[in-house]
């Protein structure tokens, strides 16, 4: 019974902090996202207003008016999944590449790992500046050299810009994960793949992919749910502009704070967030725990 | 088949190889340095003029200059400061929380015996929790109480949200050491406070020192939280450089060389940490 007690005294600080910093706070966001409550107006009663601050979310009235939200969760679906689409795919290809027996390539691995530590409001503001500028950026200067003229890229393609700097900065991860997929086959597996005469093609897609599809899972879940609630990168390059053309969901909740103050809906907003997180990670995790099923 | 073409043939065999080897190594090479290039060329833009940096080049006359501006200005100082700050406490905060818990959560018998699994799940299902479903009650009691003008309010929301990955990262680590030492220091009456400073923590030492590199990077790089819980005179590193998104194409001496002074212990922790980064994250999860 002593021993007992001083265990749960390692274990409570840990979740009482961590409940009263994260868990209690959204248990308040959900009662808020039920309460008519503006910041800019003091002199109104915060009153109950049940599922309102949804409604002005979600209500399509007519086909021709559909409310913004659907536009920003589609913002929201669009960059995350394309990011990670492109970080499974040329995260695996360079994985592939970062496999072989190179002289000093783990400082190739090391250069490549890099961007995944640089904090997202640097990158973009880099990025932004030294690359992208149509006069003073490499891309304005290449551009011009070969002929061609610049377009300002951060106001006319937003989305691709933050996708391309998302797929920048999380690439790593993945060729990191897979990497040390790769490296766990058994060496004996390899040679009696090349013994038996496997092609490439088939050594790569029908051995080495199926072998690390766990460690593709798990990067692509930690990527999700990291990429979901990304916002200093937005910030900075787009400002979730040209209007609202690359708002993502953490955007939203934000203007909806700070700009139009409105507690009670960005409440309502930060909830839908979490849900969809929610979902996406479910439907990831389960397809984790289908396949270990059919597999053991 | 004569003995000299055999010799031949193997010849050639072996040029193959080597010029396929030396294929390889410069694209690996080519495209590490292209990836990495952006940070690689901030780093230099910092010992241009601004004069030099106004137009793309590699090659120029390294100056001082910038940084010494850089670093005189006690902006830049109040935020590394207030950064500094946040990651050792923060950290320190998330590594004293975490690993003891981690240690009850591998090793400890508690009530139930399935009650380890559950709060062990309980802690990875908070880090799926974004910061923008918890900002807005933070940010109104921190308005109430004035912690917006302290650096305590931020701190707390950091170590709240950077145990849980303390005790995921530690809790893979604490399952590879043998629990049999730990039954056999219970018979020789070794406290369970002894057993976790005087073995599971010298044991499982570079694991830990990893996990609490990786919290101080991701706390080094917050950005919501860190924007919109302080003022002025609290505000971190990575609210500094996105400061400095209205300015295009102006300063770029300048800017560079406050994000290197932003970006590079990041980077260098984060090597650091880079295999126990794989282990740690991924080990619960890929094995299932």
């Amino acid at each position: 019974m002593k021993t007992r007690k001083t265990e749960y005294r390692f274990l409570m600080p840990a979740i009482v902090v961590v409940a009263i910093m994260t868990q209690f706070p959204f248990l308040l966001t959900v009662i808020f996202s039920t309460l008519r409550w503006n910041l800019s107006r003091p002199d109104l009663p915060r009153t109950f207003n049940g599922f309102d601050n949804y409604l002005y979310f979600l209500k399509i009235e007519s086909l021709q008016h559909i409310p913004e939200f659907f536009s920003i969760l589609w913002q929201t679906v669009l960059i995350t999944g394309v990011t990670l689409l492109l970080c499974s795919v040329v995260g695996f290809i360079l994985a592939l590449l970062l496999d072989h027996e190179i002289p000093g390539v783990n400082i190739a691995r090391t250069l490549m790992l890099g961007p995944f530590f640089v904090m997202s409001t640097a990158s973009g503001v880099i990025w932004k500046t030294t690359i992208f500028n149509t006069t003073f950026g490499w891309y304005g200067v290449i551009a011009k050299a070969l002929g061609a003229t610049p377009v300002d890229l951060v106001s006319y393609h937003p989305i691709g810009v933050i996708i391309v700097l998302f797929t920048w900065q999380w690439m790593p991860f993945f060729i990191l994960v897979l990497l040390a997929g790769l490296q766990g086959i058994p060496q004996d597996l390899v040679d009696s793949m090349r013994i038996d005469g496997v092609s490439w093609l088939q050594g790569v897609f029908k051995i080495k992919l199926p072998l690390i599809m766990n460690h593709m899972r798990v990067a692509i879940m930690l990527g999700l749910v990291f990429l979901i609630k990304e916002f200093g990168l937005i910030l900075v390059t787009t400002a979730g502009g040209p209007g609202t053309r690359s708002y993502t969901l953490p955007y939203a909740v934000y203007m909806q704070v700070f700009s139009a103050n409105n507690v009670g809906r960005a409440s309502a907003l930060a909830v839908m967030t979490v849900v969809l997180t929610l979902i996406l990670v479910n439907l990831l995790y389960r397809s984790i725990v289908k396949r270990n099923a059919r597999y053991s | 088949m004569s003995e000299k073409t055999l010799v031949q043939v193997q010849r050639t065999i072996r040029m193959r190889h080597l010029w396929k080897k030396i294929l390889m190594t410069a694209l690996v090479y080519g495209i590490a340095i292209a990836y990495f290039f952006p940070i690689l060329y901030m780093f230099l833009s910092g010992f241009k003029t601004e004069q030099q940096a106004v137009m793309p080049a590699i090659f120029f006359k390294p100056t001082l200059e910038t940084y010494r501006k850089v670093l005189s200005d006690p902006t830049m100082y109040q935020y590394l400061r207030n950064s500094l700050f946040q990651v050792i406490v923060g950290t320190g905060f998330s590594l004293l929380l975490g690993v003891p818990a981690s240690f009850a959560l591998v090793f400890g018998r508690l009530k139930h015996p399935e009650s380890n699994g559950k709060f062990y799940l309980w802690f990875i299902t908070t880090i799926l929790l974004p910061p923008v479903a918890v900002l807005i009650p933070l940010f109104t009691w921190y308005q109430q109480l004035n912690l917006i003008n302290t650096p305590y309010g931020l701190m707390m929301a950091y170590v709240g949200f950077h145990t849980p990955i303390v005790v995921w990262m530690v809790h893979s680590f604490f399952s590879d050491l043998p629990g049999e030492i730990f039954e056999a220091a219970e018979i020789d009456g070794c406290s369970k406070l002894q057993q976790l400073t005087r073995i599971a923590i010298p044991l499982a030492r570079t694991g830990i020192i990893s996990a609490g590199l990786l919290v101080a990077v991701f706390i080094w790089n917050e950005f919501f939280l860190g924007f919109n819980l302080t003022g002025n005179p609290t505000a971190t590193l990575p609210v500094y450089m996105s400061r400095f998104r209205e300015q295009q194409g102006m300063f770029v001496a300048q800017l560079s060389a406050s994000s290197t002074i932003a970006v590079l212990p990041a980077i260098i922790l984060g090597w650091m940490t880079q295999k126990a980064l794989v282990k740690g994250l991924t080990m619960g999860a890929v094995k299932g």
